[in-house]
């Protein structure tokens, strides 16, 4: 069994990078869910 | 290349966030899921030859369909056997492959379209697209698991939604660039295909490279595993070669197969079952469904459409929802509630059906949706509590044969059950109500399945001079990387 590693505390800049790919992966999804959710509206 | 794809080159520093993990998930997840979009293809390339209408030459749509069982049994059976590669090489090496497969299956079927050969279609996407399906479906479970040790559930269900999403973006998405190539001669499916194998490729790469792996011993800030451990969430590890060998593996896998298979025969009758226990009353006149018009019964169809699409939103939601909710309930309860739930609300549908409320019957499958998502996402955290992290990609992927086995027995069930019902004279609306009996018969086992799950016992557990052994197979002795 090994010792625990103790990580560091992310710098702001990693937590850019990490708002970034967020946004790379967030923007089509969201796209797709609008799409999904026009076609949804249709049964109210 | 190959030392760039090595699993020692991405063993992260100790200032990596592991927030950025999920999204490069999610990039590989997001575009495998186009696999349930598959269908915006069919119309068009039921006409490629003939453009306007089908020639007699041109391909039917019950040959294309021959895709999902293709997509579906070599995810099932990839994910299998490649598994233990998967944990022995690392997540990026089989992120990169499954691109490639994934990709490239776009590229070859972009040929078979050109070509019109429908067995490049099969062997492209079909094949070794369905091996990048299977590939890219396990690649990130145990890296995220082991991020996340404090999250487990979640972590997996937000990649596990990507695949529930990915046909969100994917359909929307082929059917624009369609419209967009196609011209008198051609229907715009193969410059759609490469267009899209592109992007895919692209979007794919960009994840195998984003995944980072902890350095051994790695806990996230501020949390340390909890003194006393759950009998039902062990610390050990069971190898890949000995988990099948466990009452639990079986007992797992009888569980996401019935969950599954309930959910897919759901899936496949909700929305013609919408249409024809209402008919006429979902768009505000009298009537069974035989009975309207043309342009009611386009209506109707229209908001038959709208039922699938909020279908599919609620799945991915129950993704995301109930796999973050385990890591509070435990996996157990989590999956209690969905077959204790699951066999009342699929009993009451028919009731729902018969008592005329619309709004009833739409919420019920809602939530019986989120189920079917939320057992999908829920597995790979309930394996890692059960059989260790140390092998749950391999585990979970021998487990998602349960998948392909759920892709007979649901629809099958339900299929035979329809034709048998209506063959001896049942009127059509009513036809479905026994089938949702059967179907609440399938929860009714996975939830003693589930019941009879317990820990592991100790004799199929790894020693430490076997876990030290596989180690060194594994490759784990690189320093960290940026």
């Amino acid at each position: 069994m090994s010792a625990p590693v103790n990580p560091i505390k992310p710098s702001a800049a990693r937590w850019l990078l990490v708002a970034v790919a967020w946004t790379l992966v967030g923007i089509p999804l969201a796209w797709g869910i609008y799409r999904t959710l026009r076609t949804a509206v249709k049964i109210f | 290349m190959a030392g760039l794809l090595a699993k020692e080159r991405i063993i992260a520093g100790p200032s990596f966030n592991r927030w950025l993990v999920p999204p490069a998930a999610l990039a590989i997840h997001l575009s495998i899921g186009m696999a349930y979009g598959f269908s915006v293809f069919w119309l068009p390339l039921s006409r490629a030859i003939g453009i306007t209408q089908p020639a007699p030459e041109d391909w039917k749509i019950s040959t294309l369909g021959v895709m999902y069982s293709l997509f579906f049994f070599f995810l099932g059976a990839s994910a299998a056997v490649f598994g233990r590669w998967v944990e022995r090489e690392g997540p990026r090496k089989a992120g990169v492959v499954a691109a490639f497969c994934w990709g490239g299956g776009f590229f070859i079927s972009a040929l078979g379209v050109y070509l019109h050969q429908i067995w490049l279609l099969w062997i492209g996407s079909g094949v070794i697209g369905g091996c990048g399906l299977g590939l890219g479906y396990i690649s990130p479970v145990s890296t995220l698991i082991k991020w996340f040790p404090d999250r487990r559930g979640m972590a997996t269900g937000m990649a596990i939604m990507g695949f529930g999403g990915g046909a969100m973006i994917g359909s929307p998405l082929a059917d624009i660039l369609m419209r967009h190539y196609a011209t008198p001669t051609s229907v715009g499916v193969w410059e759609t295909f490469v267009t899209m194998g592109a992007i895919y490729f692209v979007a794919m790469l960009c994840g195998g490279f984003g995944y980072r792996l902890p350095a051994e011993g790695w806990r996230p800030v501020g949390w340390s595993p909890p003194a006393q451990q759950s009998g039902m969430i062990t610390t050990r590890q069971v190898h890949v070669s000995r988990a099948w060998r466990t009452p639990q593996f079986w007992l797992l896998f009888t569980v996401l197969w019935m969950n599954v298979s309930a959910g897919i025969g759901v899936i496949g009758m909700a929305s013609p079952m919408l249409q024809e226990v209402f008919g006429g009353r979902l768009i505000g006149v009298a009537g069974a469904l035989k009975d309207l018009v043309g342009d009611q019964r386009a209506q109707v169809a229209t908001i038959g459409a709208g039922f699938a699409a909020l279908l599919s939103l609620f799945n991915i939601a129950g993704r995301i929802f109930w796999a973050s909710l385990s890591d509070y309930l435990g996996r157990k309860h989590t999956y209690f509630v969905f077959f204790a739930l699951g066999i009342i609300l699929y009993s009451f549908a028919p009731s729902a059906g018969s008592i005329g409320s619309v709004a009833l019957f739409v919420g019920i499958f809602c939530i019986i949706l989120t189920m079917y998502g939320g057992g999908f996402a829920t597995i790979p955290a309930y394996i890692a509590d059960l059989f260790g992290t140390r092998f749950v990609g391999a585990i979970h992927g021998r487990i998602l044969l349960a998948w392909s086995a759920a892709g007979i027995l649901g629809p099958t069930l339900v299929n035979k059950l329809r034709e048998y019902q209506l063959a001896r004279g049942v009127p059509a609306a009513q036809a479905y109500n026994t089938t949702m009996y059967i179907l609440a018969g399938l929860l009714v086992i996975g939830f003693f399945a589930n019941l009879a799950v317990r820990p592991v016992a100790e004799q199929y557990y790894m020693t430490d001079a076997e876990l030290e052994a596989e180690r060194r197979l594994a490759h784990e002795a690189g320093g960290p990387s940026r």
